[in-house]
């Protein structure tokens, strides 16, 4: 496109990103206030040394961690499973395979959270962190497989065919030539699995049964409760996990295609 | 079938289990029989699904419907300027413009309604500043009413619009741009009678973009519009949780589904249609 001079849309793309950046702002702002509820009340970080002091912090932190690191791990291993297996098929996959793979992406959150519930309660599994590890590392497979098809998908096919032709069999040939050839995209799909989990709300609300917290679900309880101060310093300390998890991932070479992908 | 090596089959075992046959179990249960003493009964019944027909369930699916609707509409108003922008501008700017978007995004989801909320609550900055320039008397009140869905609505799903129309303007050819202007259109002549129509596919792929998950939404509603303002998404779970009947909630979200699968249809035919149009 050529550039046609109209400030006017300048300034309305300006005007957008300042209003997308002033709630997050404004959060930030509130963190450092004695006072929430009064901006003249003057600025420290009181609030945020008494949320590092205490257990209502380190507990849900700890859990996300938890939760993220295992769900992470089990999808990156699950999708390998079906990136490499699939890579070796030359046709095209029919519509009802790609409709399966794609199917945990195309749901709607609160469907598959919902759907994920009644299958733990009918199997009588209790519901807890394993469940929630299940049920991120269920949606985030799908992702991590697409980024693992296309990295696959730029190997050199002859890599393989000359393992092979000198005698591998399969499972040398992953280890010693597929796997540290695709060793980038596993830690990226890994790095975007654990994103999503540790950002994920919804599913987990619904998988979690009464006793486990994760961050965003303490959020979301103590924004029941009403604002407070705490809420507010917890959400700065969130603010700030996001950007550094996001920062990583970018750093990564095709992190951010991936990262705008899956947003 | 025997065409795949077993490693796909352990991939495909891992989604029919943990996707497929929850959802299946869903739409499975959409057709049972609820019994007086809450239990399900195996028999088969589209009562379930004529009961999302009543008028009280009818109504929070138009209002679902219409809202999604004007808050993609708004998107659009908004995004497209955003959007031009971005495609005009070349280089390190784009880039710039392109992560400076996509920034507060990057946070967790539930900190952005939070965000809302404390924006425009009765203590929040928006009221404290109107109330201390004199502007108002009394705090406005927006979260929990349906403009304060609408904002977060707009909020969350603004880049995801601008993102398909970017790209449209982008593959733009400019000689056609050129074309017109030297045949005499003016700037605005150009805009309506040649950029926008080449870029209308983009425009609607990105709608679709927007409106899909709104319909299916249930946190922004649940947060930021209290009571009254149900989706769809809304009476689902309390069918499950609340009213304990849930024949009538698996009902509800094999309907959702249903709209989302032909929406879907519809918008990888527009996008096939757009690809033709750019090869």
């Amino acid at each position: 496109m050529k550039p046609v001079r109209n400030p006017l849309v300048a300034i309305v793309f300006w005007m957008v990103i300042g209003l997308l950046y002033l709630p997050l702002l404004n959060l930030i702002m509130q963190a450092f206030l004695v006072d929430p509820r009064n901006i003249g009340s003057g600025f420290s970080t009181i609030w945020l040394r008494k949320l590092f002091a205490s257990d209502a912090f380190w507990r849900p932190l700890v859990t996300s961690i938890e939760i993220g690191v295992l769900a992470a791990t089990t999808a990156v291993a699950v999708a390998t499973f079906g990136a490499v297996g699939l890579s070796r098929v030359r046709s095209t996959l029919p519509p009802a395979v790609q409709t399966l793979i794609l199917l945990p992406i195309l749901l709607p959150e609160v469907i598959t959270g919902l759907s994920l519930l009644i299958f733990f309660l009918l199997i009588r599994v209790e519901l807890g962190f394993f469940t929630v590890v299940l049920a991120h590392a269920s949606f985030s497979a799908s992702f991590v497989y697409f980024i693992l098809v296309e990295q696959l998908r730029k190997l050199d096919p002859q890599m393989e065919e000359a393992a092979q032709d000198l005698g591998a069999r399969g499972s040398q040939i992953f280890w010693k030539v597929t796997f540290p050839n695709i060793i980038p995209g596993l830690m990226g799909g890994w790095l975007l699995a654990f994103t999503l989990s540790f950002d994920d709300f919804l599913i987990s609300f619904f998988t979690s049964g009464a006793g486990l917290t994760t961050l965003p679900l303490k959020i979301y309880s103590m924004m029941r409760i009403g604002i407070s101060p705490e809420l507010n310093a917890l959400s700065f300390v969130m603010i700030c996990i996001s950007f550094s998890l996001v920062i990583t991932l970018l750093s990564k070479e095709q992190g951010r295609e991936w990262v705008l992908k899956s947003s | 079938m025997k065409r795949y090596p077993g490693t796909a089959w352990f991939f495909f075992g891992w989604l029919v289990i943990l996707t497929l046959l929850p959802f299946a179990l869903i739409l499975g249960m959409s057709v049972m029989e609820r019994t007086i003493q809450g239990t399900i009964h195996f028999t088969f019944t589209l009562e379930n699904y004529l009961r999302c027909f009543h008028w009280l369930y009818a109504k929070v699916f138009g209002k679902t419907v219409l809202v999604a609707a004007t808050a993609t509409f708004s998107c659009l108003l908004i995004g497209f300027p955003v959007a031009y922008h971005l495609a005009r501008s070349t280089g390190a700017r784009r880039q710039v413009g392109l992560v400076l978007l996509f920034i507060p995004f990057w946070t967790n989801f539930i900190l952005r309604v939070h965000a809302m909320v404390s924006l425009f609550g009765n203590h929040g900055l928006l009221n404290h500043m109107l109330l201390e320039l004199g502007l108002i008397e009394e705090p406005i009140q927006i979260l929990y009413t349906r403009t304060g869905v609408y904002f977060g609505l707009i909020y969350n799903y603004l880049p995801f619009l601008v993102i398909p129309i970017f790209s449209a303007l982008e593959k733009l050819d400019p000689s056609f741009r050129e074309a017109a202007m030297d045949l005499g259109a003016n700037r605005s002549q150009t805009f309506w009678r040649v950029t926008l129509p080449n870029v209308r596919e983009g425009v609607v792929v990105g709608s679709l973009f927007v409106f899909i998950p709104m319909l299916g939404e249930y946190v922004i509603p649940d947060l930021l519009g209290g009571a009254k303002e149900v989706f769809l998404g809304n009476v689902m779970v309390s069918q499950f949780f609340t009213m304990q009947d849930w024949p009538f909630g698996a009902a509800i979200a094999g309907l959702l589904s249903l709209i989302l699968l032909v929406a879907l249809f519809m918008q990888t035919r527009w996008q096939r249609r757009v690809q033709g149009v750019l090869a």
